[in-house]
């Protein structure tokens, strides 16, 4: 780490691929939760229904996104940008979330009723890991943030999509071993978070045109 | 002092216990959070001051957490500190230590022990921050008043007051406004007495 801080941000080396095996780039869990909630409360006293909330915290993520997006691409020392929807899809479901989460996503399906849309599926979702929702609030999902970081990367590789946070239960026996984001001394999650994109009619037509 | 190397031991105890996430995630979180206030009050001072109301409501929460771990630890010397200096190493050595994995040191005792400073070499909350340069011609406010970390001041006394101390917070030297390191100074106003009063008292 440059001591000096005369020198400009943007000339300060990025830090290492992977980013978890030093310890000056992991914080505790906790601190993140505490943090991330404050963040969802703020919101909350601003926002006059569950979508509007929804819709600030997937802005709100919507710029780490982008930021997101660049230091990934960066450490991968890819040479090529993603052009392919595959690709780019399995880019974010692995590097972007090994990046962020510490893991790759647990998995990547193709919707059968829409071509156009995707899920992401992660049974330990570090943003709702400690949040609770309330009776009156039943469709919102914490992980809205998420999906916004999300958007914010699609967007980024030039792929527009939607991209929605949903709550899903998990099924018995579906899910058994604790992943690496199992908070030790909590039961395991009786829902997991699935995140639907769904990409916009060009991106698709463009390719199926890169496809020929 | 015996103390100071048994809080800082402890500190890497717990550190080592808790569940991690990534740093980066973290900074540009509170960062979109900070955007947010720019955005919404517009006036650095305003912000400042919401930055250390929402850093009150952690530090209330987080002195649970840390005094219960802590705790099961085995780590009486959470529960035990005899002196502002003891509160100080704690503070400073355990709680930095396990919610953030920074090292802090302590140091600035005055001379009626009565405040101290805690200095924060690597800050995690400021990793990609720069504040802007003062620019009268631009006519907007200058963000060079913001004090980006004041959430820390909001924790330690939100923590502080949990366990009967009151104290004022404030920040006196930033990195991100050219100085070599963050100090935090921390001066104690007044010991409470114990707050739930004689109703509660055990029979």
């Amino acid at each position: 780490m440059s001591r000096s801080s005369s020198t400009n941000i943007l000339d300060r080396p990025l830090g290492r691929s992977g980013g978890r095996s030093s310890d000056g780039s992991v914080v505790s869990l906790s601190a993140f939760a505490y943090i991330y909630s404050e963040l969802v409360q703020y919101h909350q006293g601003r926002a006059a229904s569950i979508s509007e909330l929804e819709r600030r915290l997937e802005s709100a993520g919507y710029g780490v996104g982008l930021k997101v997006l660049e230091m990934t691409a960066y450490r991968a020392k890819e040479t090529k940008r993603e052009t392919r929807l595959m690709s780019i899809l399995h880019f974010v479901s692995s590097s972007v979330w090994k990046s962020l989460f510490g893991k790759a996503a647990d998995s990547l399906e193709r919707s059968i009723d829409h071509t156009d849309e995707f899920m992401i599926i992660d049974y330990e979702p570090i943003a709702s890991t400690f949040v609770s929702i309330p009776p009156d609030l039943g469709q919102l999902s914490a992980d809205a943030y998420v999906s916004g970081i999300i958007a914010g990367v699609l967007d980024g590789a030039g792929f527009s999509a939607r991209v929605t946070a949903h709550s899903v239960n998990v099924e018995e026996g579906e899910y058994t071993k604790q992943g690496a984001n199992a908070v030790p001394g909590l039961p395991p999650r009786k829902d997991k978070a699935v995140f639907l994109v769904k990409f916009s009619p060009e991106v698709l037509s463009r390719d199926a045109a890169l496809e020929r | 002092m015996s103390s100071k190397t048994q809080a800082a031991q402890a500190g890497q105890a717990l550190w080592a216990k808790m569940p991690k996430a990534n740093a980066e995630l973290f900074a540009l979180t509170y960062g979109s959070l900070v955007t947010e206030l720019v955005r919404d009050y517009e006036d650095p001072i305003e912000v400042n001051n919401q930055l250390e109301r929402i850093g009150h409501s952690i530090g209330v929460r987080c002195v649970d957490e840390f005094l219960s771990k802590a705790d099961v630890a085995g780590l009486g010397l959470a529960t035990q500190c005899g002196s502002l200096r003891d509160t100080a190493e704690v503070v400073a050595k355990c709680g930095f230590k396990m919610f953030l994995g920074a090292n802090a040191e302590v140091g600035g005792f005055s001379p009626d022990q009565k405040s101290f400073s805690i200095y924060l070499q690597d800050n995690p909350l400021s990793t990609f921050v720069e504040l802007p340069p003062a620019d009268e011609s631009v006519g907007g406010d200058d963000l060079r008043k913001l004090k980006y970390s004041n959430l820390y001041c909001g924790v330690i006394r939100g923590a502080l007051e949990q366990v009967n101390l009151k104290v004022d917070c404030n920040i006196v030297r930033d990195t991100l406004k050219g100085d070599d390191m963050n100090e935090i100074r921390v001066e104690l106003k007044e010991v409470l007495a114990d707050g739930a009063g004689d109703d509660y008292k055990e029979e």
